[in-house]
C-alpha cells in the first residue's frame, strides 16, 4: 500500500530547517532534527517501534509502556515516545532486554482482554493483534471467566464502544481534548476496573466522531456505519482525495469487488493531519450503484436529439437508449450548427483534467462558458468549523478559479438562454438543471446536453444524458482551497457505458476535428500544464501521495478573503 | 532407450491357453457375484457404501442450544476458502453476550471443493462436514444452500458426523510456524517471558 508509512506518521516536516543530531538505532547511523523523539526517528530509519498510546498527530502521553527501547548510558529502558533525541545517542529495539519488556508490557495489556476477535470489526488492523503476532506468543495465564468484566455494546451514536477491549491508552481523550476540544471521553473507576466512558453515556455529538474509531489502536471504539459490514482484510485500498468539500481531505477508498465500502483519513500533515470529517466519510454511499446513469439517452420527442429511428418516433417512454458513440455524434452536430450560439457550463465537482478538455471543447465551438452556479468560489475559503470542514462543498472550485472558467457568468449564460440566443447548452454537471428560477429559461433552449452521474428528476429537463464516472472511478487531480494539486485515483470500473468526463468532452473535440492527443488522464494532465501557467512543470507522478502546492496568487488571495 | 518406453516379448507364440486363463477369472468372479453375495455393486439409494468418520461431505453449521447458530459470522472461513464459495451477511443480534451472528450464510456446493479448510478455521466449531455426499439438483441456484439448510440436524442423522475439528487440533500448524519465526528472527525462545 503506498501511503501507509505515511499513514503510520512516516514524513514530519519543519518549517524551519532545524539543527540535527547524530543517532544510531539498531546499528543504523542517521541525522534526525534535534527535537525529534526516538520513535519518530526510528520511523525515519523504517523501524516501527511497538506502541499503542503514541500517534503522530497527538500530543505524547507515554501511558502504554509498550515502546520501552534501551538506551546506552542508561540504567533502565526508556519509552521511545517521549525521548527526545541527542547527539550520539545509541538506541537499541531489538535488545534481549527491550524485547523482553515489549512481551512482558504485551502480556500485562492482554490480561484482562476479552477474546473477541472472532466478533471484533478491529481485527485484522489492530495493533493488539499484530503486536501479539510480532512479539508476544505467549499462552495467557489468565482464564477466560477470571477476567475484568467491562461495559460491552455501549451505542455512543457514530461510534459503538466496548470498554473491555480497550487498552487505556487515551488517544480517544487527546484526539478530544486537542482536535475537537469537544472532551467528552474521560477514564472512570481505578485499577483494573478503570475504562473509558462519556458522561452519562451521551452520543459523541461533532462531526469528527469517525477519527475516534481510527485512533483507537484497538477495538474499542468502532464505527457504527462500518460495523459488521465486511472483514477489513478483504478490503483493498486506493489512495484518493475526499470530493466532501473544497479542503481535499487525502484519504484511502477501501473497496470490494467494485464497491467503496467506506472511506478512511490518509495522512497529510500540510492537509488534514489523519483527520477527516464525518460527512467526508459518507461520500462512498454517494457512488450508490442502484440509481447510476449507465447508459446515455435522448428524447424521442425531441426531433434534434436523436437518429430518427425507423420506425418513427412516439412511444409512452419519451427517453431512448443510445450508444455513447451515437449520442456524442448527436452532441458534436448541435454544437457544429450552434457555434457561437452555444453555452457551456462546467462544475466544480470534475477533476481538473474533465474541466480542461470541458474548456478546450468550448473554446473550440466559440461559446459561453461559466462554473458558477451557487456562487462556490464565494465560499472556497471559508471555514463550516474550526477543524476541516469548509463551506463550499466542491472538492474543485480552486481548479476552476485555476483554469479561468469563470468568464461569462451564469446569469449571463441563463439570460441568452431565455433570449432565445442559445441553441445548443451543454451542462458537465447537473446543477443548472436542479435550479428551480432557471426552469423558464432553459424551457427556452431547444437541445441540452447533460453529463451526469445519478438519476434524478433535474434530468427531465434535459435532451441528451450523457453517462459520466464518480470521483472514485476516474485518475485526476483536485485543487484544494490553498491551491494544492492533488491526485485522485481510480479505485474500480465505472457502470456499464459510464466514462469520465474529458472523455466525453474529447469525443465530442475529436468529432468536430479538433485535436486532443490524450489517452489517459495523465495525458490531460500533461496538456493542461503546457495551457495554464501557475501549474508547468507539474507531472501526474510528480505530484505523488501528498500533491504539490501552487504558489498563491496574491490577487486571488486578497479578493477571497474579503469576500470571506 | 528412451524413457517410458516399454518392450514387448514377441518370441512367444499366441496360444489359447493364455485367453482361457482370462476367461477363467471373468468366469470365477461372475459366479462370486451371482452366488457368493460378493458383488461391488451397491445398490444406490437404497443402499450406501459406508464411508469414513472423517468423510468431508455437505457441511454443518451447528446450533447453540436454543436452536441459533453457533456461528459468530466472523469469516474465517470464507477466508480461508480456495473456493471463494462462502458467503456470509453479518447481523447484530439483540443479546449482547453474543453481539454477532450470519443473517446470511451460503454455501455454493458446485463450487465448493470440499477441502476442510472451513472446518479447520472455524473458531467456534460452528460448521464442520456431515458424511451426505449424494447432492442432486436441476438447477445451479439450487445447489447453493443456506443457512437454514445448512443448519437442519436431520441428515446429520441419517449420515452421521463428518470431517471436524476434533479430529486434530488445527490451531497447532499456525502457533508452530509463528514461534519459529520469532525465534529464528529475535531469538526468542518459546513459552512465558522469563522473570
Amino acid at each position: 500500500m503506498g501511503g501507509s508509512a505515511n499513514a503510520r506518521g512516516g514524513c514530519f516536516e519543519m518549517s524551519t530547517p532545524p539543527k540535527m543530531t547524530k543517532i544510531t538505532i539498531d546499528g543504523k547511523e542517521l541525522d534526525v532534527p534535534a527535537g525529534t523523539t526516538v520513535i519518530q526517528a526510528g520511523l525515519m530509519a523504517g523501524i516501527e517501534i511497538p506502541h499503542f498510546c503514541w500517534h503522530p498527530d497527538l500530543p505524547v502521553d507515554g501511558n502504554c509502556r509498550m515502546c520501552l527501547v534501551e538506551i546506552e548510558k542508561m540504567p533502565k529502558l526508556q519509552i521511545a515516545c517521549n525521548m527526545m533525541v541527542t547527539d550520539g545517542m545509541v538506541v537499541r529495539t531489538t535488545s534481549e532486554k527491550a524485547v523482553q519488556a515489549h512481551r512482558t508490557t504485551l502480556e500485562f495489556l492482554l490480561v484482562n482482554h476479552p477474546i473477541d476477535c472472532p466478533v471484533c470489526d478491529q481485527a485484522g488492523e489492530c495493533y493488539l493483534q499484530d503486536q501479539y503476532m510480532e512479539h508476544g506468543l505467549h499462552d495467557s495465564k489468565v482464564q477466560p471467566e477470571e477476567k475484568v468484566r467491562k461495559r460491552k455494546v455501549v451505542d455512543l451514536g457514530p461510534i459503538m464502544l466496548d470498554a473491555e477491549r480497550c487498552v487505556l491508552c487515551s488517544r480517544c481523550i487527546r484526539f478530544e481534548a486537542n482536535v475537537t476540544g469537544t472532551n467528552s471521553f474521560e477514564f472512570v473507576n481505578r485499577g483494573d476496573h478503570t475504562q473509558i466512558a462519556t458522561f452519562e453515556n451521551r452520543p459523541i455529538m461533532h462531526n469528527y466522531a469517525g477519527n475516534l474509531a481510527d485512533v483507537c489502536p484497538v477495538g474499542a471504539l468502532l464505527s457504527h456505519d462500518f460495523r459488521f459490514k465486511m472483514r477489513v482484510w478483504f478490503l483493498e485500498a486506493t489512495d484518493s482525495v475526499c470530493p466532501g468539500c473544497s479542503t481535499g481531505c487525502n484519504i484511502f477508498i477501501d473497496h470490494r469487488d467494485g464497491e467503496a465500502q467506506r472511506l478512511r483519513p490518509r495522512r497529510n500533515v500540510e492537509v488534514n493531519k489523519s483527520w477527516m470529517c464525518d460527512v467526508g466519510r459518507t461520500e462512498y454511499k454517494r457512488i450508490a450503484l442502484e440509481t447510476r446513469v449507465t447508459v446515455a439517452r435522448g428524447r424521442r420527442s425531441n426531433p434534434l436529439t436523436l437518429p430518427s429511428p425507423p420506425g418513427g418516433r412516439g412511444g409512452p417512454n419519451d427517453w431512448e437508449n443510445t450508444s455513447g458513440p451515437t449520442a456524442l455524434d448527436v452532441l458534436a452536430e448541435r454544437l457544429e450548427e450552434a457555434g457561437a450560439a452555444s453555452a457551456f457550463v462546467a462544475t466544480p465537482q470534475a477533476t481538473n483534467e474533465d474541466l480542461f478538455a470541458f474548456r478546450a471543447l468550448a473554446e473550440k465551438v466559440g461559446g459561453m462558458l461559466d462554473f458558477r452556479v451557487g456562487d462556490p468560489q464565494d465560499r472556497v475559503r471559508v471555514r463550516e468549523d474550526n477543524v476541516l470542514l469548509r463551506a463550499d462543498r466542491n472538492p474543485n472550485t480552486q481548479g476552476c478559479l485555476d483554469q479561468g472558467l469563470g468568464r461569462a457568468g451564469v446569469k449571463e449564460i441563463l439570460a441568452a438562454c431565455a433570449a432565445g440566443r442559445i441553441q445548443t447548452l451543454v451542462l458537465q454537471g447537473p446543477e443548472l438543471l436542479r435550479l428551480p428560477q432557471a426552469g423558464e429559461a432553459l424551457a427556452k433552449v431547444p437541445f441540452i446536453a447533460v453529463m451526469a452521474t445519478h438519476e434524478e428528476p433535474a434530468l427531465e429537463r434535459a435532451h441528451l444524458v450523457l453517462p459520466a464516472a464518480m470521483w472514485a472511478e476516474v485518475d485526476g487531480t483536485f485543487t484544494n482551497y490553498q491551491r494544492r494539486v492533488q491526485r485522485i485515483r481510480r479505485a474500480f470500473a465505472a457502470p456499464d457505458s459510464a466514462v469520465p468526463r474529458w472523455q466525453l468532452a474529447a469525443g465530442a473535440l475529436k468529432r468536430l476535428g479538433a485535436a486532443f492527443p490524450a489517452a489517459t488522464a495523465r495525458d490531460v494532465f500533461a496538456l493542461l500544464t503546457r495551457s495554464v501557467p501557475d501549474y508547468a512543470g507539474l507531472d501526474f507522478r510528480a505530484l505523488g501521495s501528498g500533491g504539490r502546492a501552487l504558489p498563491e496568487r496574491p490577487d486571488q488571495v486578497a479578493t477571497q478573503e474579503a469576500r470571506a | 532407450m528412451a524413457a517410458g518406453v516399454v518392450t514387448v516379448n514377441r518370441d512367444t507364440k499366441p496360444g489359447i491357453y493364455p485367453v482361457l486363463v482370462g476367461m477363467g477369472i471373468t468366469l470365477k468372479n461372475m459366479m462370486k457375484t451371482m452366488f457368493g453375495r460378493a458383488a461391488a455393486t451397491v445398490q444406490f439409494p437404497e443402499e450406501k457404501r459406508p464411508t469414513s468418520g472423517r468423510y468431508r461431505g455437505i457441511h454443518i453449521l451447528t446450533q447453540r442450544l436454543d436452536g441459533t447458530p453457533k456461528c459468530v459470522a466472523c469469516y474465517m472461513c470464507a477466508t480461508a476458502c480456495p473456493a471463494e464459495c462462502i458467503y456470509i451477511e453479518a447481523g447484530e443480534r439483540p443479546e449482547a453476550t453474543i453481539e454477532k451472528y450470519p443473517t446470511r450464510f451460503e454455501i455454493d456446493l458446485l463450487r465448493c471443493v470440499y477441502c476442510g479448510f472451513c472446518v479447520d478455521a472455524c473458531p467456534e466449531e460452528a460448521i464442520f462436514m456431515s458424511r451426505e455426499n449424494d447432492l442432486v439438483g436441476t438447477s445451479r441456484a439450487e445447489m447453493i444452500i443456506d443457512r437454514d439448510r445448512l443448519m437442519e440436524r436431520a441428515k446429520l442423522v441419517e449420515y452421521g458426523p463428518g470431517y471436524r475439528p476434533t479430529d486434530h487440533d488445527v490451531r497447532r500448524p499456525v502457533r508452530i510456524a509463528a514461534l519459529e519465526r520469532l525465534k529464528q528472527e529475535h531469538g526468542i525462545v518459546p513459552g512465558p517471558p522469563a522473570r
